[in-house]
């Protein structure tokens, strides 16, 4: 079974300046989850006036995606696979002075 | 350990090839060597699944003095990590790119790229037909795509010169 990611450690150095993190992403996605929920009357209304007003087509093809991403059961299915997806990634790119370092978990 | 692998190795401690050389030269010996191997075992044991894609590319850029006291300290700093870079190494690169992909987020971006509309299907697709890669975005199936990751599986690339590394690969 799939489970959302848990932990995102994130690390960034800048010369001598920098910070690591270590963000509880289990607890972020909950809140994450009410924002969609409460969002998404607004979402809905707001494809109904572009119907309406036949402003739909005139969107870019970015824009017509994102809207059928976050309104269809398979886009947001999908969705919810990439983020499933995410625990294991590791990136780390550093160099001399800089580093930024994206683990999670 | 073969009897090539110790030549290759005593050459390297005598100074008489470089360190990169002898990377390259044991790298093509590993590829012959097992080829005989996996054929027999190839029927016997199943191949484990890929879990990750990796892509290593360390640049041995120019190192200047005023940078390595700066050095001592971030490798002091980065002590307590968890990569498989090792910070210890005398020659340590000047620049390092280290990402591990999971093989399942490459599967769920590329099931993720069919709700892509057709206009912008139609562009991802001229485009990598101007880069000479006959792949059409809208005759791609859900079959097509798992062919596409298990011929990834199989995926080594080792690009070695004087200054980086690039290695890609999937384990």
């Amino acid at each position: 079974m799939k489970r959302p990611p848990m932990l995102m450690r994130l690390r960034i150095r800048e010369k001598e300046r920098g910070f690591g993190l270590w963000l509880p992403l289990f607890l972020l996605l909950p809140l994450l989850l009410l924002l969609l929920v409460v969002l998404s009357p607004l979402i809905v209304i707001a494809i109904v006036i572009l119907r309406r007003g036949r402003r739909l087509d005139q969107l870019s093809p970015t824009a017509r995606a994102s809207i059928g991403m976050l309104c269809s059961p398979r886009g947001i299915r999908a969705a919810f696979d990439v983020l499933c997806s995410t625990p294991g990634l590791h990136i780390d790119v550093r160099n001399n002075e800089e580093r930024v370092y994206v683990s999670i978990i | 350990m073969s009897e090539n692998q110790k030549k290759i190795l005593e050459m390297l401690a005598n100074k008489k090839i470089s360190v990169d050389e002898a990377y390259r030269l044991l790298s093509a010996l590993k590829s012959e060597a097992p080829a005989p191997e996996s054929a027999a075992g190839a029927q016997t044991t199943a191949k484990p699944k890929a879990k990750y894609l990796h892509v290593h590319v360390h640049g041995r850029g120019r190192k200047n003095d005023e940078h390595d006291q700066h050095d001592e300290d971030a490798q002091d700093d980065d002590d307590d990590d968890d990569d498989d870079y090792d910070d210890d190494e005398d020659d340590e690169p000047a620049e390092v790119v280290n990402i591990r992909v999971p093989m399942s987020l490459i599967r769920s971006g590329m099931k993720f790229s069919s709700l892509l509309p057709a206009e912008a299907r139609d562009k991802v697709t001229s485009a990598l037909g101007e880069k000479g890669i006959n792949l059409d975005m809208r005759n791609m199936k859900p079959e097509d795509l798992e062919e596409v990751i298990a011929a990834l599986e199989d995926l080594e690339i080792n690009v070695i010169d004087g200054k980086e590394v690039v290695r890609v690969f999937v384990e």
